[in-house]
């Protein structure tokens, strides 16, 4: 049998303002409020509204045999309800129909993981938290920001005992040859590991609209004949868990309708569910389904889905984005020790992963990328705006 | 008397310092009597006349001596702006080659621009080079413009205005004075482009007189450029406050030591970096601000913020003339670590805005200023201890402080704007 695991992040950062050197010491507000109000409406209407409805008729059309996942962040939780309380309601209506598993992250969204474990728990614990609040629904699976990974995290998060199954990407890196198709244990078996098949996976979120790439115009015939032509290397009989993860916004926004991705996902969908051999299925059920024993994966150094590196560069590889983040984290520490109950919320949101991403200068494609999803016109400014923050609460503690 | 005045920096339109030493200087010379037409680099042919002084801040754009130009805002192309329409302008040559101008007077010239200086000129002006492209079309403007201007004399200030200058010289056989506020080698560090080289070596040894900015300026224009010693004077930058007596602010708790310039090598922003960590190694809580952009920057800022210092060093980006200002106003030190600077009216600005000033001995505002410490741009450990002994002895910096503010009163732009009419005098005689 071949299951398929379809994932989505679904995430909006509180985008600092452009917050020059001399708003220091002003009233001026750090959040841009309006253009966050602004990208969450239209990315509402490109996506949340319309591939929330696509999916809810899928599953009900399938009676149930359609099964999707998302990991919904604290951050857009937020907006939603006070940008768009009505993508929060439909988030809860897809909940209703039963197919749909939610999983568990950070609140924010951060590199916690990397920089400060007890964060990163109080993160975790205030995502499940918020999910059982909202959705009434008790996580099993985590991801971690960006599919960020490594040991060390499957050792933290036994913290969570609930949690048994956690999202991973399936780098060349880590699987050496092996095939990203069968889950594996962590290196303490503590939880099972289900890999991101990142070429199906990108070939619908990046480079479906790309008329560069060999295979365009893809059709939802040739991608389900790809995900068919999977088995034939399995001759044991061993189930097969094809994990297809990516950001929900490749639905509208990252491709737009224009590219026809709604009629291809719709399509892939139908075709998939005709299939007797293949099943979707939740990332929780992979467990129950698996019909051997898993090998073991060790992953020493974190991998991540982000640029063509899958490690952490896209956040921490140059020394701005080094030193904003050790900057925050310290900041954050020491309001918690202190206990600035107005301050911590705030440096909480300055800790979620896009404020670096925008900083990043990596060159070449990824670079592209980084450009396409930064509110601002240079990485230089990006710094800048979010060291001035930082300056001007550096400022209003100490007085 | 009336001064033909070739310039590319203007405010609004400011590059660096020119601008501002610009403005300061032709408002002091409006009033001591002198009319100022002015030619910038716009699009549109148009001269701006200064005859009273506070029309130095708003100069009046005239299309020629009796018509006012209406059309607003004009359109420029200083030195990264949209490139002028070609097909507006004719030849250098061919503008030349109409011969002198035979109502011309009596040529005061001292000595003629040679026909091959006015060829080489043109053809230097005709390569691809974008900014060269600029310089002659420019030039173009000048020359078609002067026809419809009255003037006494041409007084060019550097070298992208230096050619049209010497092809006025040459057409209206009019004396013409070539101010060197920087040259290449500043720029540059060392040897820079060969033509703007050329240019500057033509403009300063074809000029009826040359005025650096400094001793120091002079000195590189006679050992590089060969300008004989009895041509060239120093006159030195001045400060005209605009305001009465600014208010300190205070925005953070520890001093506040700025720098403030174009991001550039010749401005030493990276011996600014240097002294930053240094003091902060030291464990003095100082909040360095870096005030300015420019092509170094990106490497400024991640070189910065490896050293890990949280938000110790900042970075403010291009700043407006009021942030500049403002800037001044919540420093208490102001570095100016230039490695080769020949004047740096931001000292002297500095002081109006009561910083203490640390400047290196290689500029010409160390030559006039007697209340800073002026060290050698290299001399990074001095540099340290300078700051290290302000910023922890409160009393001293205060007393610096002003000190400053009296002496930064001496120096107006009046005396300055004597001594160029003097050598207006000299020429015209």
């Amino acid at each position: 049998m071949l299951y398929i695991i379809f994932y989505f992040q679904v995430h909006q950062p509180f985008r600092v303002a452009r917050y020059s050197f001399f708003d220091i010491g002003s009233t001026r507000s750090y959040f841009d409020e309006e253009l966050n109000r602004f990208i969450f409406n239209k990315v509402s209407e490109k996506c949340y509204l319309p591939t929330n409805n696509l999916f809810r008729e899928l599953i009900l059309f399938s009676e149930g045999r359609f099964k999707i996942s998302y990991s919904i962040t604290g951050t857009f939780l937020e907006q939603a309800k006070m940008y768009r309380p009505e993508v929060y309601e439909s988030f809860q209506e897809l909940l209703k129909t039963g197919g749909v598993e939610l999983i568990a992250e950070t609140y924010y969204h951060s590199l916690a993981s990397i920089f400060d474990l007890d964060e990163f728990i109080e993160q975790v614990a205030a995502h499940l938290e918020i999910i059982e609040e909202e959705f009434g629904y008790v996580p099993r699976v985590f991801r971690n920001t960006e599919l960020i990974y490594f040991d060390k995290l499957s050792d933290v998060l036994l913290n969570f005992p609930q949690i048994k199954t956690i999202l991973i990407e399936g780098a060349d890196r880590i699987l050496m040859g092996d095939s990203p198709l069968y889950p594996r244990f962590s290196y303490n078996h503590a939880h099972l590991l289900l890999l991101k098949h990142y070429k199906l996976s990108d070939d619908i979120a990046f480079r479906f609209s790309d008329r560069g790439w060999a295979e365009y115009p893809l059709t939802a015939e040739r991608y389900v004949q790809w995900i068919k032509a999977l088995t034939l290397g399995e001759t044991e009989g061993r189930n097969l868990y094809l994990g297809l993860f990516m950001d929900y916004e490749t639905f509208g926004e990252h491709q737009w309708k224009e590219t026809g991705i709604f009629e291809f996902i719709k399509r892939v969908i139908e075709l998939l569910l005709q299939e007797v051999d293949i099943r979707f299925i939740f990332p929780s059920e992979a467990y129950q389904t698996l019909n051997y024993t898993p090998k073991g994966l060790s992953v020493p150094t974190p991998t991540s889905w982000a640029d063509t590196e899958r490690d952490l560069s896209a956040w921490l590889s140059n020394p701005l984005q080094w030193n904003a983040m050790k900057t925050v984290f310290e900041f954050l520490r020491k309001a918690k020790e202190r206990n600035l109950t107005w301050l911590i919320p705030i440096l909480k949101k300055l800790t979620t992963s896009d404020h670096f991403y925008y900083m990043c200068i990596k060159y070449f494609q990824d670079g592209d990328v980084h450009k396409y999803f930064s509110p601002y016109d240079l990485p230089e400014n990006a710094y800048r705006y979010f060291i001035n923050i930082l300056t001007d609460i550096e400022a209003k503690t100490e007085a | 008397m009336r001064v033909l005045m070739l310039t590319w920096e203007y405010p609004p339109f400011i590059v660096g310092g020119l601008g501002m030493a610009c403005y300061g200087l032709f408002k002091a010379l409006a009033e001591l009597g002198v009319t100022i037409k002015m030619i910038l680099p716009t699009k549109d042919e148009v001269f701006f006349e200064i005859s009273k002084p506070e029309e130095a801040d708003y100069p009046v754009a005239k299309k020629d001596d009796n018509n006012r130009y209406q059309e607003e805002p004009l359109k420029f192309f200083p030195y990264l702006y949209v490139a002028p329409e070609e097909t507006t302008y004719a030849s250098i040559g061919k503008i030349l080659s109409t011969g002198p101008n035979e109502e011309a007077v009596k040529s005061k010239v001292s000595s003629e621009v040679p026909h091959e200086v006015v060829q080489r000129l043109t053809f230097i002006l005709s390569q691809g080079n974008h900014l060269l492209h600029k310089v002659s079309l420019y030039s173009n403007n000048v020359l078609k413009l002067a026809e419809k201007i009255n003037f006494d004399l041409i007084h060019a200030h550097d070298w992208l205005t230096y050619p049209a200058g010497l092809f006025l010289k040459k057409k209206f056989k009019k004396p013409m004075v070539a101010h060197l506020h920087a040259t290449e080698f500043d720029r540059a560090l060392g040897y820079g482009h060969p033509v703007i080289h050329e240019i500057e070596y033509i403009g300063l040894n074809y000029a009826d007189r040359a005025i650096a900015v400094s001793h120091y300026t002079k000195s590189i224009a006679i050992e590089h450029y060969k300008v004989s010693e009895d041509r060239i004077r120093v006159v030195h930058n001045a400060f005209t406050a605009k305001t009465a007596q600014p208010r300190k602010i205070k925005k953070f708790k520890e001093p506040v030591v700025l720098f403030l310039g174009r991001l550039t090598p010749q401005k030493g922003p990276k011996i600014f970096l240097e002294i930053a960590k240094k003091v902060l190694e030291q464990g003095v809580r100082v909040r360095f601000v870096i005030a300015g952009a420019g092509e170094m920057e990106r490497e400024l800022m991640l070189e910065a913020s490896s050293l890990g210092i949280g938000t110790y060093i900042m970075f403010t980006g291009f700043l407006t003339r009021e942030e500049v200002e403002e800037a001044l106003s919540m420093s208490d030190i102001l570095v100016m670590p230039s490695v080769s600077e020949p004047f740096g009216i931001v000292a002297l600005e500095a002081m109006h805005f009561g910083c203490a000033i640390i400047i290196s001995k290689q500029s010409g505002a160390s030559e006039v200023i007697e209340n800073a410490y002026k060290v050698d741009f290299w001399d990074v450990d001095k540099m340290v201890a300078s700051i290290i002994e302000l910023a922890t002895n409160q009393d001293r910096l205060r007393e610096l402080q002003g000190k400053v503010r009296e002496e930064v009163k001496n120096f107006t732009w009046r005396k300055p704007a004597e001594e160029i009419i003097k050598i207006y005098r000299e020429i015209l005689a």
